[in-house]
């Protein structure tokens, strides 16, 4: 049971990562961003051409992946979502999921479709008890953890109010000599690097394949849906529950059950409270 | 015009279609004859699609499932000695149950956790469909029993049956388009918040929305069973579920006529990029390719042909383009 316990901290910490750059996209430019996990997997690819195939060291492949998933979020804002700002959601989630399977299909196309392994960068284990942790586990915990707290100092700062402000309202930061366009890539430029290590360190745990994405992606949507899409905390307590519960249903239940919770979950959170189990109950505009 | 012309023109067009749909078997080949034949059973599935995105403005991703839901459903019930029709219609009935199942929380979401539900409960079919074995078959696919009539090839009935369905389809949704029914629809698309004063139920008439169009995706379903002969749960997965999305916004949203102008497109499309022309230039773009074609013409079109290819003569007579936005959603 405990075993369970930890290995789904572990794979809820992707689940969280990913929901963290949901929540930044949401926060900032008021995109539900459907193309967030294949955002995070193209650079996790480049990370892993430059190790196996230019034989990097992994660690100064993994700064340079990052730096890539941060030159692809600001990409795909500046060619499009830039001109899409204050229309419907409707609109924005129809060009997510078009960039969604534009990003996913050419990582097909580059890389084929076979499962390839990737290293961790920590390796040993140690017992705590009777179970065995994994120094791996720890790291991709840490990780998560950091970066929510990281996100939680930032929205704080000059250009997190920023952010904030310009998700609010487009017009009146502007006025106020905001640079709309530039707080906008970058809050997509951050989220792809989150979404990048948390596919990264989701592939390290499995393998990777051009479904790491997609696989991260409903996951990542019941925990930023558990958090209401604003809360950073819900997000990260949301992935955190999400890993635990999967990993629980997979060992006492089947591994049918493991891959429909987070499906069945969702229905369930957005049937009883629609705005997220920590969100705000935000009212409907008129 | 005068209205005797005018009825007559109509006649004599109804009337020279329904000869064509009649002969083409005869006269046209079979690898023809399949294409049109896809292309009739995407529109009927478009159709409803347009009757919930378009007219109805809820953004729905659980589509190809549904569609699934309909061809499991008839193969398996046709399998155990149903007559055909019958399976189909249950078999759309309980898609229609579950696309109104899935709707139900359209009454209180907002646009984007609409899209995330329907996308898991999509989701949620296509697992159903690889580990429901004793149902499906799972991974290895189910073979689906041919229709039989005499004296017609199975082929040439599977033609017929897609396009009487669609012409039905056609002539009910038009006129249910523009009847009470109809305008309620587009009322609560436009001015949802106001409907409550006026006497309309938002609720009933979105999961009424959401039962049509996943009663039509199930029906198309059906059908496409008997073009395919052979169901695996990967023919409805996402890459189904963004052909469907290309349909509707290439063809036009918000029109009826825009579910077949969709779905001639992507039956070319997808032709064009397996011809052996394409195929020998970039051996790649057969499989990976037609997703990638696909999601980048999503792209296109969000960004620059919100209303569809149906809306371009408009467009380009108009000298100032209209501003770029789809139906709203909030």
């Amino acid at each position: 049971m405990a075993q369970q316990v930890i290995s789904g901290l572990a794979a809820g910490s992707s689940y969280a990562l990913l929901a963290l750059g949901l929540v930044v996209t949401m926060k900032t430019t008021s995109v539900p961003n459907f193309a967030m996990g294949a955002m995070g997997l193209l650079p996790v690819y480049v990370i892993k051409s430059l190790w196996s195939q230019l034989h990097l060291p992994y660690g100064l492949a993994i700064l340079i992946g990052i730096a890539a998933a941060f030159g692809t979020g600001w990409v795909v804002e500046r060619l499009t979502i830039r001109h899409l700002i204050g229309l419907s959601h409707f609109t924005t989630v129809l060009m997510t999921i078009g960039i969604w399977f534009v990003l996913n299909s050419s990582v097909g196309l580059l890389w084929g479709y076979e499962p390839q392994p990737l290293p961790s960068l920590v390796s040993g284990s140690f017992n705590l008890g009777q179970v065995v942790v994994t120094n791996a586990q720890v790291m991709t915990l840490a990780v998560g953890l950091v970066i929510a707290g990281w996100l939680i100092v930032f929205f704080r700062t000059t250009w997190g109010v920023r952010m904030r402000a310009v998700a609010e309202d487009p017009l009146v930061p502007r006025l106020l000599g905001v640079r709309v366009a530039t707080v906008s890539g970058l809050s997509w430029a951050i989220a792809s690097s989150i979404a990048a290590i948390a596919v990264l360190l989701s592939a390290q745990a499995s393998v990777l394949n051009p479904q790491s994405g997609d696989d991260l992606i409903i996951n990542g949507f019941v925990a930023a849906t558990a958090g209401g899409f604003s809360s950073i905390g819900g997000a990260v307590v949301g992935g955190l529950a999400l890993g635990v519960i999967e990993n629980l249903a997979g060992a006492y239940l089947s591994g049918a059950a493991a891959s429909t919770v987070a499906l069945l979950g969702i229905m369930v959170i957005l049937l009883v409270r629609p705005t997220g189990l920590l969100g705000p109950g935000t009212g409907r505009e008129v | 015009m005068n209205p005797a012309v005018r009825y007559g023109a109509i006649g004599f067009g109804v009337l020279a279609l329904g000869a064509g749909v009649f002969f083409a078997p005869a006269y046209l080949n079979a690898y023809l004859m399949y294409l049109l034949t896809w292309i009739a059973i995407y529109a009927i599935a478009g159709t409803g699609l347009t009757v919930l995105m378009g007219w109805t403005g809820q953004i729905a991703l659980a589509h190809a499932g549904l569609f699934g839901v309909g061809a499991y459903a008839t193969a398996y019930l046709a399998g155990h000695g149903w007559p055909w029709p019958l399976a189909a219609l249950t078999s759309s009935t309980a898609s229609a149950g579950l696309g109104a199942l899935v709707g139900l929380p359209a009454a209180r979401l907002r646009g984007f956790y609409l899209a995330i539900a329907t996308l898991a409960f999509g989701e949620l079919l296509h697992q159903a469909f690889v580990q429901l074995t004793p149902l499906s078959r799972g991974p290895q696919g189910m073979a689906v029993v041919p229709i039989q009539l005499d004296g017609i090839d199975t082929p040439s009935l599977v033609w017929y049956l897609a396009m009487v369905i669609l012409a039905a389809v056609m002539v009910t949704l038009t006129a249910l388009g523009r009847s009470r029914i109809g305008r309620c629809l587009k009322a609560v698309r436009d001015i949802e918040p106001a409907t409550g004063s006026l006497g309309i139920s938002a609720m009933r008439y979105k999961l009424l929305a959401f039962a049509i169009s996943a009663f039509l995706a199930g029906l198309a379903g059906a059908v496409f069973g008997q073009l395919i002969t052979f169901l695996t749960p990967d023919l409805f997965d996402l890459p189904l579920l963004v052909i469907f999305l290309v349909q509707l916004f290439v063809g036009g949203v918000n029109r009826l006529s825009g579910a077949l102008i969709g779905a001639i497109f992507v039956i070319a499309v997808r032709e064009l990029l397996q011809s052996h022309v394409v195929s020998s230039l970039v051996p790649a773009l057969v499989g990976s390719g037609q997703t990638l074609a696909f999601g980048l013409t999503l792209i296109l079109v969000v960004r620059y042909l919100p209303s569809g290819l149906a809306s371009l003569p408009a467009r380009l007579r108009s000298r100032r383009p209209r501003p770029a936005t789809l139906s709203p959603m909030e």
